[in-house]
């Protein structure tokens, strides 16, 4: 069968939209793009990190704040060796369905493993990051929480990182 | 990686991969390990081969596939009838 | 809404606005659901109070004499939350 166009536009049409209507001003826009940096090195020699917001965290930890009416902008280091029976997920603005029973389709820890073994990447982070992307604080959240993770990765000696959105 | 083009045009990160895919399923459907690491690879790829900050990478899949997919590998798998 | 959103219907006493959030964020993103949610969670607090228990009253009001109102008004959230999970029916499947 042939994919029409429609099937490869996004499947919640107006998601910008929707959210502004719902929470005026609680959606970052930026006016300026940032210059982009080409990675001085192949990704087979990068070490890699990752960094989520589907509230992901290993189980046991104290849960990411979902009743919080502002949010929670605190984040949870993951080891990067964690395996999913280790990891829970504490958000409720997303589907959490497919991730419920594999964790990989939004936290894919097993593939990034799976490339590193192969050599397509050079390493992984020892930690990725994970926050809940639901807070009415946008300013609040790249003045600390951004900040906060921007500065742990690169501690890390991070060269490279997949960002992933809920 | 974003599944919401519209969001991600207000945000404009330097480099962006879009996936027709639901909200939280941005790596494809459980098991199906060969689409989570393609949409990995694919997204990757984009460190080096992206050439103007802003672009939106179009990865070309289909949800519906997606999922047609994610069935028979769980058939196969023994997980579903 | 952001906060400064919030805060400015706050200053202007704009409780449609404030209550509208608060269904929004406790029906999963959709107001009426939100209001349903919040009548649940008052049958769910009222049933189990029945049977009239007994309860741990030093409890409740120890919490309520010593804790700040901010921490209180957070665990009046959560109590919401706890609520209507144990009504065994759980809206929040996150789609929008």
């Amino acid at each position: 069968m042939t994919a029409t166009s429609s099937d490869r536009e996004q499947l919640r049409p107006g998601l910008w939209a929707t959210v502004n209507e719902r929470y005026p001003g609680s959606m970052i826009t930026k006016s300026d793009l940032v210059p982009l940096t080409k990675l001085g090195k192949p990704l087979a020699a990068s070490r890699l990190t990752f960094v989520s917001t589907a509230g992901v965290q290993p189980r046991g930890t104290l849960p990411f704040d979902v009743t919080h009416p502002v949010g929670d902008y605190s984040f949870r280091r993951v080891p990067s060796s964690a395996e999913p029976a280790d990891l829970e997920i504490h958000q409720l603005k997303y589907p959490t369905a497919g991730a419920n029973r594999d964790l990989n389709v939004v936290f894919p820890l097993e593939r990034l493993r799976d490339l590193v073994a192969e050599g397509a990447i050079g390493a992984l982070t020892p930690d990725v990051y994970s926050f809940i992307g639901y807070n009415m604080d946008p300013e609040r959240l790249e003045r600390t929480l951004a900040e906060e993770i921007a500065a742990a990765v690169a501690a890390d000696g991070a060269e490279a990182a997949l960002l992933a959105p809920a | 990686m974003t599944v919401a083009r519209d969001v991600t045009t207000h945000l404009k990160p330097p480099r962006a991969v879009f996936v027709p895919f639901m909200m939280g399923h941005h790596f494809g459907v459980p098991f199906h390990r060969d689409l989570q690491r393609r949409v990995i690879l694919e997204a990757l790829a984009r460190l080096t081969r992206a050439e103007q900050s802003g672009e939106i990478h179009d990865i070309p899949v289909t949800w519906a596939q997606a999922r047609r997919e994610g069935i028979a590998i769980e058939q196969a798998m023994g997980l579903r009838a | 809404m952001s906060l400064q959103y919030l805060k400015d219907a706050a200053a202007r006493h704009d409780a449609e606005a404030l209550i509208r959030y608060v269904r929004l964020h406790l029906g999963d993103g959709d107001e009426g659901r939100g209001r349903r949610e919040i009548d649940k969670a008052w049958v769910e607090a009222l049933k189990p109070l029945l049977d009239v228990p007994p309860t741990d009253r030093e409890f409740i009001h120890e919490t309520l004499s010593t804790k700040d109102p901010a921490t209180l008004a957070h665990l009046f959230f959560d109590l919401h939350f706890y609520l209507v999970k144990r009504s065994g029916e759980w809206i929040h499947d996150g789609n929008l």
